[in-house]
């Protein structure tokens, strides 16, 4: 197949997926609701199979698959899930599914901070938020999306340009033997000083990274959660202060 | 079967595979036996405590309770409510209790890296997990789900204002109980449960973690009872407020799958807390790395779990001795005390670590910290009564 066929076919399953979830979203009869959702969740798919899959024995591809699927799936579910609690509760699933797939790559503790950090903790405030919100029955702006054209749009927009940008990324470097390493767009980058060892399997390689080779990334994002987090109490409301 | 045919599945089933089923068989079979056993002890300390009998019709001394408590459980009537969500009410207790087994895959329930265990024995599921402490956090933050689904899908007023407790309660005491364990992980410089274990099995007892982290001890069971939604925590359940908290609707199997999860819970507490702060299967004397005979194992998987058997007792006695917290003592005592103590405990150890002290330093700071947290709170408090208006202000204030 010559490259442009790729091409078209990557981004028309692309174009499948995005008018299969305007369908899904859309205020529409329950069948094509349905039919939407899984003319979206073929086109994803579709778009995933156009990359080679996974290495190594059965049981890799077998995992692999299972949790790429249950990632995508959840997603699609989330957004066109009518009930706001399964919403959450979907997206937590997709964040498991992912999970699963940074454990598949040797990042274990990539997933194990994943799943504190969204399933645990702030799909736990999501559900706090809904329960408060949603005691009884479902009100009109639970069953319709909100400009659906629009939203997809630009996320279409952004996978494909996520996409392409990873073929062009493909071809001038080449994948590497052992570990995840560095290109040499990253090495660019003056917040990233990366040293000889790019090797990330463990978490003690992975904390010598993260306080050595990119320090300045670590302590500028933790000045401003730092700073979030005091703009947040000072604009809570108060008793003392009468604002509650 | 042909001849062979055996011979040629149990080549597709490596050495591996078997020794993790045997293990995970192991774990759970003992946990479901022994969890029985646990609410019949914690029933019968109870009433001793109480100056009752307990549960005694069952066979001598009640000693078959457990077996008809479980048929009880088994044939009493299901009941969903009507305007229950039927798919989250039937989820929920399996999440909870899912969740909870999960957890216990990294703890090591035995001796491990010992000579002499027989090799289809490993006593922990899944070895070698370089971020095993965090594995059980992450998994653990996922137990709040059973509770919140649970409290949501039975359409209840009880069980929605018990689950919205005990998601708020436990979201507030993971950061403290986080935070107390990595005191050790620097100590050691490693997160993996396993070789925390070597590590202080192998130093002796003067290098149990307890000697030289006292504080991150009490600061990691006091917010891992919290965790476990176990009294003086149990706000999310408490019978004179809330009925029964976010399992006011559950009956029959799907309320038991809701304890077994809370036991769970306790005994991978309990398990913990040995492994980090006690020693594991070391006691001087009785189970060295030294002792080499035949069956050495034995008594050192004996040592692990009569140290775990007794922190259970602890929980079951502190159960009837500490009377339940209010709703804002219990987040006060973790934003305003838990909190700030293990980040200073932390800083403690970093320092020590830093600058190259003795790290027995570290014991008598912990107690300095407690002791000035102590002060502080105590100096508020009178402060605070001292500036208290009288009822004769109050009423003055009131009728102008």
């Amino acid at each position: 197949m010559s490259d442009s066929a790729v091409q078209g076919m990557l981004y028309g399953s692309l174009a499948a997926g995005a008018v299969g979830m305007w369908l899904a979203t859309s205020p529409r009869t329950g069948a094509l609701r349905v039919l939407g959702s899984f003319l979206a969740s073929a086109g994803l798919i579709a778009a995933v199979a156009m990359f080679s899959g996974p290495g190594g024995d059965v049981t890799n591809k077998i995992l692999f698959w299972m949790f790429a699927a249950s990632a995508l799936l959840s997603g699609v579910l989330m957004v066109t899930s009518r009930e706001p609690v399964y919403a959450a509760l979907w997206f937590a699933l997709a964040t498991l599914g992912t999970c699963g797939l940074f454990m598949m790559q040797a990042a274990p503790f990539l997933a194990a901070a994943t799943i504190i950090v969204y399933a645990g903790a702030i799909i736990v405030t999501f559900l706090f938020v809904i329960m408060l919100a949603q005691q009884q029955g479902r009100s009109f702006y639970d069953y319709r999306a909100r400009t659906p054209i629009m939203s997809i749009v630009a996320s279409w927009l952004m996978l494909a340009a996520l996409l392409w940008n990873f073929q062009v990324w493909q071809k001038s470097a080449p994948a590497p033997e052992t570990g995840p390493a560095l290109t040499a767009e990253a090495a660019a980058n003056p917040f990233s000083q990366p040293s000889e060892l790019n090797k990330v399997d463990s978490l003690r390689a992975l904390g010598l990274s993260l306080f050595g080779d990119y320090l300045y990334a670590v302590e500028i994002a933790g000045t401003l959660l730092l700073v979030a987090g005091i703009g947040a109490i000072a604009i809570a409301p108060r008793r003392a202060e009468g604002t509650i | 079967m042909p001849d062979g045919r055996m011979d040629k599945i149990f080549e597709y089933i490596p050495e591996n595979l078997l020794i993790t089923l045997v293990a995970i068989v192991a774990a759970v079979g003992a946990m479901l036996g022994v969890i029985s056993y646990l609410i019949l002890l914690e029933r019968k300390l109870s009433a001793w405590m109480q100056d009752r009998r307990g549960p005694n019709r069952v066979g001598p001394m009640g000693i078959f309770q457990p077996f008809a408590d479980g048929a009880k459980f088994l044939l009493k009537e299901d009941v969903i409510p009507a305007n229950a969500d039927k798919v989250l009410f039937l989820a929920a207790p399996g999440i909870g209790l899912l969740t909870t087994m999960l957890a216990f895959a990294v703890v090591p329930y035995g001796p491990v890296g010992v000579e002499g265990v027989p090799w289809f024995l490993r006593f922990i599921i899944a070895p070698g997990v370089d971020i095993g402490i965090v594995f059980i956090f992450a998994v653990t933050s996922l137990a709040v789900y059973g509770v919140i689904l649970g409290g949501w899908a039975s359409n209840n007023k009880y069980s929605a204002l018990g689950s919205l407790r005990a998601s708020a309660q436990v979201i507030s005491y993971e950061i403290p109980l986080g935070m107390s364990v990595l005191g050790i992980a620097l100590l050691g410089s490693t997160l993996d449960i396993e070789k925390i274990l070597t590590q202080q099995a192998t130093g002796g007892f003067w290098n149990w973690y307890f000697w030289t982290q006292p504080l991150a001890c009490l600061i990691f069971f006091t917010s891992a009872m919290a965790e476990a939604n176990r009294l003086p925590f149990d706000l999310s359940e408490c019978e004179q407020e809330l009925v029964g908290g976010f399992h006011t609707e559950y009956s029959a199997m799907k309320f038991a799958l809701f304890f077994l999860g809370e036991y769970t819970h306790v005994i991978t507490t309990s398990f913990l807390t040995v492994i980090l702060f006690f020693g594991g299967w070391h006691f001087p004397w009785i189970a060295t790395p030294e002792s080499t005979y035949t069956g050495a194992w034995i008594v050192m998987l004996l040592v692990l779990l009569t140290k775990v058997f007794m922190v259970i007792v602890l929980i079951m006695l502190l159960r009837w001795t500490i009377p339940r917290f209010r709703f804002d003592q219990l987040m006060n005592l973790s934003w305003k005390a838990l909190i700030p103590l293990s980040l200073a405990n932390m800083l403690a150890v970093m320092t020590v670590l830093q600058f190259g002290w003795d790290r027995w330093l570290l014991g008598p700071i912990s107690i300095g910290l407690f002791v000035i947290a102590g002060v502080i709170s105590v100096g508020f408090k009178r402060a605070e009564i001292r500036h208290r208006p009288s009822a004769v202000e109050l009423s003055h204030h009131l009728v102008t």
